[in-house]
């Protein structure tokens, strides 16, 4: 199969760079995005809470950039998984649908999202027991599944999330003890905390981080203890804490592992693709947008960057397109001046 | 009821009880295995080094020295056999000072008495190439290029599944709490269910020597519960270290390495402190700064940032110093394998055939079967997607899409290996159990994106409500009930 543009990824990334490069020349049916899960929309589709764009929910922005999309006519496959990516863009990707594919891609955009921190970077003591999942897990249990991965619960990290998987728990009936953070400030605006915590009685510890898990089968407990200025626990604050359940959220990475195999150049710090102004990557026609190429600070700097990584494209397929006619024309005057000889 | 007789039972289905019903299951005898937890390779088969030492190690005339030098050469027909990941890597022991070349050099004598091949002492220019990455204060190694690496409960569920496709019984969440002899018979029991088999073979690791007390034996020596704490990094740091590196060894041991897995991680570890509990795995802040730092001595420059997950395993060691693999004096017919710590993985297809011989010894009929199969199961060694071939991966798709359906992207697991897995001769039927046999939620992201998805398949194919599909045993439930 052959394709002007294929996007990897629909979150609001993915969608939003397809409709801003159709809108900017770019044929809607040269486009394809593609989804690995059942559903358009990305992690969108589990925040139910608003506060997207204009007050939106994040499932009502992912139906808003769906229908726009679709409604232009782009193609959107989902069920579609990337294996990889080559250097000269032709995609290998898997399909129950369509089974196994090669697409070659004339450019493509990487719009991969991001993936959250593992419980590694904490190196919390204690065994591994069941109860202990990450914030982004506990929002799709809860929002999309309908059950609870605990009802008294301990939040570490200070990411909107952890706020807001906070306030969720509590809404469905839950306890949450407290949510601790190792540093001295919460990591999202301070907003959320009186958004999400303060009417909702939940106490906020900066300066804390859990430092054991008791429980061999399900957690029954953790430590928490206060830290000092270097990051230390202080031992004489200590506190066992009864819970049935430990929510940590200790940041994102970018999600590059088609980058890496595909052989992008990743930068040390952002842990991104390294880009050129426009957001090309070190892989001439291969662009990263959106939490793929560094994590933003709020959704409406992920579609402001999108939208312009859209016309970054379309600029750059209309160059291929001149420089091709070009070629063409050259050699077409070349073939003519062979005929008249 | 009649109680279920068999000819041999196994105690413990860690790497010493498996690999020996794997080599019992080629003749035409009943085996059963049982084992105190919910899968194979529940105990310290499940978390340790992941190394198939050379055969330096161990004092010249132990079994150690015999079986871990016999049990490396075993490795690679016995993995190449069952389609089990294993590289010859080589390992390399470095020397920062004269003594320590001293140290190296007694090392290289005592292997090649022990028999390993090729042991080479090499300088800091050769080092320096073989290993970038290490200390500039490493003037010289110890060079033992049949050192190898492999996944230790990989091998165990490969040897496991092969024995139970040909008719070994496995009995999981069986804790032994009592044997009775019933005239040529021991009776196994625990709780209320019994089997019975006229031999029994003792390969419970730590509670070896408490297996052995329902038999008022008296093992002549302790066991004692040592726990090891490690770090895995991610697969970004995967090239950190080319070979199993260590640091010269010294009284308390072999000590903390910086070694390559198969699976393309690196792993850090382990420290060796003795605890109270034999099940004590949990890490602590403490022991994680230790091996931090003995990993540093190594490689000063390893990005300990990358870390995906620290874990612990608790290791049976025994006060004697030496493996202990013969028959009970008082009880004929019951053979204790015990003792069996490091290089308990290396030396496990020589440990087996020496508890083989012993079985031959002792009176046991062993008549080479006649219909073996020779690999995983009955339909070959389930290959992983991740390890297929292109041509592999369309046929598979084409005969099964849902090996076109992504589970894990961290290490590429699909639907298909998830399914495959739950519906093979040991069923994985808990998340845990999946994630060791596919690989889902091993990866970068330790199964925040995947988890939910694993439990969802369980649910579907042991038709099973989501809330009632465990982690791992029957107490570690993932979910508390439905939202409001």
């Amino acid at each position: 199969m052959k394709k002007k543009l294929v996007i990897i990824g629909s979150g609001p990334s993915g969608l939003v760079c397809g409709i801003s490069a159709a809108k900017n020349g770019v044929e809607p049916k040269d486009i394809l995005i593609l989804e690995r899960e059942k559903e358009l929309g990305g992690t969108l589709n589990q925040c139910i809470h608003n506060g997207f764009m204009e007050n939106l929910t994040g499932t009502e922005l992912a139906s808003n950039l769906i229908k726009a999309a679709k409604g232009m006519g782009i193609e959107c496959m989902t069920n579609a998984c990337v294996l990889s990516l080559s250097k000269d863009k032709v995609l290998t990707v898997i399909s129950p649908e369509s089974g196994y594919l090669k697409i070659q891609a004339e450019a493509v955009i990487l719009a991969t999202g991001c993936r959250e921190q593992s419980r590694g970077v904490l190196s919390i003591g204690g065994a591994r027991p069941a109860g202990v999942l990450s914030a982004g897990a506990a929002q799709r249990y809860i929002n999309l599944k309908g059950y609870m991965p605990g009802r008294k619960t301990v939040v570490v990290g200070s990411t909107e999330i952890a706020f807001i998987i906070a306030r969720r728990i509590k809404i469905e009936g839950g306890t949450v003890i407290c949510v601790c953070e190792p540093k001295g400030a919460p990591l999202a605006d301070k907003k959320y905390i009186k958004e999400c915590l303060t009417p909702f009685n939940i106490p906020f510890r900066t300066m804390h981080n859990v430092t054991k898990i008791y429980g061999k089968e399900r957690i029954e407990a953790v430590e928490i203890c206060q830290l000092d200025k270097k990051g230390k626990p202080i031992k004489k604050t200590k506190e066992k804490i009864e819970c049935d359940s430990l929510v940590y959220s200790c940041g994102y990475t970018p999600d590059v592992d088609i980058a890496i195999e595909a052989g992008m150049v990743i930068k040390r710090d952002t842990k991104g693709p390294r880009t050129k102004r426009n957001n090309e990557t070190t892989i001439s026609g291969v662009f990263a947008s959106g939490n793929a190429h560094i994590i933003h600070k709020s959704i409406d700097k992920i579609i402001k960057e999108s939208a312009g990584v859209g016309i970054n494209v379309a600029k750059f397929l209309q160059r291929q397109a001149n420089e091709l006619k070009e070629k063409e024309n050259e050699d077409s005057a070349h073939n003519d001046s062979e005929d008249k000889e | 009821m009649s109680t279920k007789a068999y000819d041999v039972v196994i105690i413990g289905a860690g790497i010493t009880g498996t690999m020996t019903a794997f080599q019992l299951a080629k003749y035409s005898i009943k085996t059963a295995v049982v084992e105190a937890g919910i899968d194979v390779a529940s105990g310290s088969t499940r978390a340790n080094s992941a190394i198939v030492h050379a055969g330096y190690d161990a004092k010249e005339g132990t079994l150690k020295a015999l079986l871990n030098v016999k049990g490396c050469e075993m490795m690679s027909q016995i993995t190449t056999q069952l389609g089990v990941h294993y590289k010859k890597c080589g390992s390399l022991v470095i020397g920062f000072n004269n003594r320590d070349l001293e140290e190296l050099e007694r090392l290289k004598t005592r292997g090649e008495t022990n028999g390993v091949k090729g042991l080479r002492i090499i300088k800091r220019a050769e080092l320096a190439k073989m290993e970038p990455n290490v200390s500039k204060d490493a003037k010289f190694a110890l060079y033992a290029p049949s050192a190898g690496i492999v996944c230790p409960y990989d091998l165990a569920y490969a040897v496991a599944e092969n024995s139970a496709s040909n008719g070994t019984d496995y009995y999981f969440e069986y804790k032994v709490d009592k044997i009775e002899r019933d005239g040529e018979y021991y009776v196994v029991c625990s709780e209320d269910k019994a089997i019975k088999a006229k031999y029994v073979i003792n390969a419970a690791g730590c509670y070896a020597d408490e297996i052995a007390k329902l038999i008022n034996d008296d093992l002549p020596f302790e066991i004692i519960p040592r726990r090891g704490e490690y770090m895995l990094l991610d697969k970004c740091e995967g090239k950190t270290a080319k070979h199993t590196i260590f640091v010269t060894p010294n009284e308390k041991g072999k000590g903390i390495l910086v070694s390559p897995t198969v699976d393309g991680n690196t792993i850090v570890g382990p420290n060796a402190n003795i605890v109270d509990s034999k099940a004590d795995t949990g890490v602590t802040e403490e022991g994680l700064d230790e091996i931090a730092n003995g990993a540093r001595r190594i490689v000063p420059q390893i990005n300990l940032k990358a870390v995906i997950t620290t874990f612990a395993g608790v290791r049976p060691t025994p006060t004697s110093g030496d493996f202990y693999i013969q028959e009970s004096e008082k009880c004929k017919g019951f053979i204790h394998a015990a003792g069996i710590e490091s290089p308990g993985l290396a030396s496990a297809p020589a440990v087996s055939e020496y508890v083989i011989d012993i079985l031959k010894k002792a009176g046991a009929k062993l008549n080479k079967k006649r219909k073996y199969i020779a690999t995983r199961t009955k339909d070959g060694n389930c290959k992983l997607f991740y390890d297929m071939t292109e041509a592999e991966r369309r046929k598979a798709i084409k005969e099964d899409p849902r090996y076109a359906i992504m589970v894990c992207r961290c290490e590429t697991v699909t639907e298909g290996d998830v399914v495959n897995a739950i519906h093979r001769p040991i069923s994985a039927h808990t998340v845990d159990m999946v994630k060791r046999r596919t690989r889902a939620g091993m990866g970068r992201c330790q199964g925040s994106h995947c988890r939910e998805k694993v439990a969802e398949i369980i649910a579907r194919e042991l038709n099973i409500d989501i809330s009632e599909v465990l982690k791992f045993s029957s107490n570690s439930k993932l979910l508390m009930g439905k939202t409001k």
